[in-house]
């Protein structure tokens, strides 16, 4: 998808609606001009509300999960093991895919394969036309952002509702999720209360509880009602055909208990090979999403219902989404990515994220891996600041349960950008003519003195530099510089060893 | 619909070149090694019950330890005790067997069983009591397949779910779990339950019975 259109999408599904105020602006900026990830953290970082909200809830999550893998065996050696069946399982993606369709096949299920977000959205479209099916109800998935389908259905006037509590929010405030697996983390329950007042023209009550109960008897009566279900999946179990989709709410189980039509949008490379995989990845995507040791409910499926059930599908349709996984499955460096199973452990872990948030990445993957993935997904050039959105710490490999090496890949794609020439031609330039300088003992020697020089100069009586001229203000607008040292280690080591 | 020769499919095509494959790959390959002792937390099938119990507890499920002539009485007081005026039952044998639907319309509550009832009927009940086809004490987890004597919504729409389950179900570990299931099948489809419903979506404050049971009560059979 190229920036053009995800701008079209923004508009063209978000029109004279009322939007969260600093999820409108961010979101307006966004489609306006080119995705301008500078002007965006700033201002997600001087934001003081959304930082206490990310903390509160990242924090969390993290300290969780730190606990929680101290419950395995040998943590360090199951993710290394989990990183090696998801690798196993995209480098032979061919064979675990036909394999996964002939199993879905002989479920009684169909299954359809979707080249992009266009034609995922047509053939989604097609069954609920084709089934005269209006009434969605849909569980969270990351898929489903990624092609804007809650607001595509709704477009073609079918009745969608999301039904995860954090993606309901989401959706009755026009807003976007911004976090993998919470998806209101941005949100205070004080904006939610106002939400829900507002909404459901009930009075003020803040209080979680009594938010989530109003949700629930609001939601009811579309669960009971709902002829199109409408689901994610976390992975895709080629020996047997069939999905595996975790929660915690029960509004997954509904949309495969309830509607005559079940349809799942999974991406093609979310397959393991067998059953018993699914031991290895579920105690890591739990424990490393919120520290919890398993989800509330477990939905595994792969079929219509079975003669004489009363409930459960009529029809099952998975519909598997390539939408730029096969360019990245191409280059056997990046290919490593595709490991991803969206437990949001990096986002949790890193430093950058919980400055700024989700919004801020401009793209429905936030985070270190969002940082990685969404170049990839939409193109480098749009995307150029995001690799740049690290401190390479390495917290983010660290905490990944499927050892996505995040850091490493950074670093190439910032290498990738200056062999494509992204970045500016005065950057280009300086960098240039400092290898030149640098490779050669006399200009090496007079330009670092010189710098020396000047920067103690700048720096003064107090040490730090403050101040930088214009072409090099960046550095020193948000941080000061130490002064250098007065004597070079250079010299120091030739008194030394002369 | 677009079901026929998806081998062809051009995503299929655009798979195999980017894996440098010129034809399909005819034999199966061999995925890395399940190192049990690096999957596995639980070894030993030693106290099974008492672990699940505590796991179980954990994850906010309610268990308790019951003898197999005592549970229909202690059910039917749970369920009375949580003021639900009706229940609905998995048509399954150990309810059955135990006589369960009888004992509680005795005990007034109205009772009925999944196989006089229609779907949308669940909606309405205030309990559904079933029985689990599997048991994971790693996890204080109850597994549930689905098929026509035991209804999806039985333990999803009311706000009560009380399971009954004998010891021999409960297996060790989810490795267990995902090996028993790889053998026997899943049928048209399984569900684990790892406690009540429950969301942290309002900042991170755990919330219960979200859309699913509120309260999730496990009889084991000792």
């Amino acid at each position: 998808m190229s920036r053009s259109a995800a701008a079209d999408d923004h508009s063209a599904t978000l029109e004279n609606q009322p939007l969260d105020q600093n999820t409108a602006s961010f979101i307006a900026e966004a489609a306006a001009s080119p995705f301008d990830f500078h002007t965006l953290s700033v201002k997600a970082a001087g934001d003081e509300k959304l930082k206490r909200s990310i903390n509160n809830a990242v924090l969390r999550q993290y300290s969780a999960r730190q606990l929680r893998l101290l419950e395995l065996p040998d943590s360090d050696r199951l993710r290394t093991l989990a990183g090696q069946i998801k690798q196993h399982a995209i480098e032979n993606l061919d064979f675990y895919l036909e394999q996964l369709i002939e199993n879905v096949h002989r479920n009684g299920g169909h299954v359809h394969l979707a080249a992009d977000s266009t034609e995922a959205r047509k053939i989604i479209l097609d069954i609920a036309r084709q089934q005269h099916a209006t009434r969605v109800i849909k569980s969270k998935s990351m898929v489903s952002e990624e092609i804007n389908l809650a607001h595509v259905l709704e477009q073609a006037g079918l009745d969608v509702v999301e039904t995860d509590l954090g993606e309901f929010i989401v959706q009755i405030s026009h807003d976007k999720p911004s976090h993998l697996v919470a998806p209101i983390v941005h949100k205070d329950r004080a904006s939610i209360a106002q939400l829900f007042s507002d909404y459901f023209g009930t009075p003020y009550n803040d209080d979680p509880q009594a938010l989530t109960m109003q949700a629930r008897q609001y939601l009811r009566d579309k669960f009971r009602k709902a002829d199109f279900g409408m689901t994610g999946g976390n992975f895709l179990v080629a020996e047997k055909g069939l999905v595996c989709c975790v929660e915690n709410e029960g509004n997954q189980r509904q949309s495969v208990s309830t509607p005559r039509i079940l349809v799942s949008l999974v991406g093609i490379e979310k397959i393991v090979p067998r059953m018993t995989d699914l031991a290895v990845m579920l105690k890591l995507l739990t424990r490393s999403a919120t520290g919890a040791p398993i989800t509330i409910y477990t939905n595994i499926y792969g079929g219509p219902r079975s003669p004489g059930e009363k409930d459960g599908p009529e029809e099952f349709h998975l519909v598997l989404i390539d939408n730029g996984r096969s360019e990245i499955l191409a280059d056997p460096e990046y290919r490593e990515t595709l490991r991803c199973i969206r437990c949001g452990a990096c986002l949790n872990a890193c430093p950058i994220y919980r400055k700024i948030g989700g919004h801020a990445y401009g793209s429905v993957y936030p985070g270190p891996i969002g940082a990685l993935i969404t170049p990839l997904f939409s193109g480098l050039k749009t995307y150029k600041d995001l690799p740049q959105a690290s401190s390479l710490c390495g917290a983010c490999y660290e905490a990944c349960p499927v050892k996505i090496d995040i850091p490493k890949h950074l670093v190439h794609m910032r290498r990738d950008i200056v062999g494509a020439h992204l970045n500016g031609f005065f950057e280009r330039l300086v960098y240039r003519m400092w290898a030149w300088a640098y490779q050669r003992p006399l200009t090496y020697k007079l330009f670092s003195a010189a710098q020396r020089m000047d920067l103690r100069a700048r720096a003064g009586e107090s040490g730090w530099v403050e101040d930088l001229p214009s072409f090099a203000a960046g550095w020193t607008r948000v941080r000061d510089m130490p002064a250098p040292a007065e004597t070079s280690f250079r010299k120091m080591w030739a008194k030394r060893h002369g | 619909m677009a079901d026929s020769n998806l081998t062809s499919h051009p995503v299929m095509q655009r798979v195999r070149r980017a894996l440098g494959r010129t034809a399909p790959i005819t034999t199966a390959p061999i995925p890395p090694l399940l190192d049990e002792p690096i999957i596995r937390l639980v070894h030993s099938d030693i106290g099974l019950p008492e672990l699940f119990q505590k796991q179980a507890t954990d994850m906010k499920m309610l268990v308790e330890m019951v003898r197999v002539d005592e549970v229909i009485e202690r059910v039917a007081q749970f369920l009375i005790s949580q003021k639900c005026k009706s229940a609905m039952l998995s048509d399954t044998p150990l309810l059955r067997n135990l006589g369960a639907l009888e004992a509680f319309q005795k005990a007034g509550i109205d009772a009925r069983s999944w196989c006089d009832m229609t779907a949308d009927q669940a909606y309405d009940i205030d309990a559904g009591v079933t029985e689990a086809d599997y048991a994971v004490a790693e996890t204080g987890t109850l597994v549930i397949r689905h098929r026509p004597e035991h209804g999806r919504l039985l333990s999803l729409v009311p706000f009560v779910h009380v399971a009954i389950i004998e010891p021999r179900i409960i297996v060790p570990d989810l490795l267990d779990l995902f090996e028993r299931l790889a053998r026997d099948g899943t049928g048209s489809g399984v569900t684990l339950i790892s406690g009540p419903s429950k969301t942290a979506d309002i900042e991170m404050n755990t919330v219960t019975g979200v859309h699913g049971p509120n309260i999730v009560k496990a009889f084991v059979l000792s």
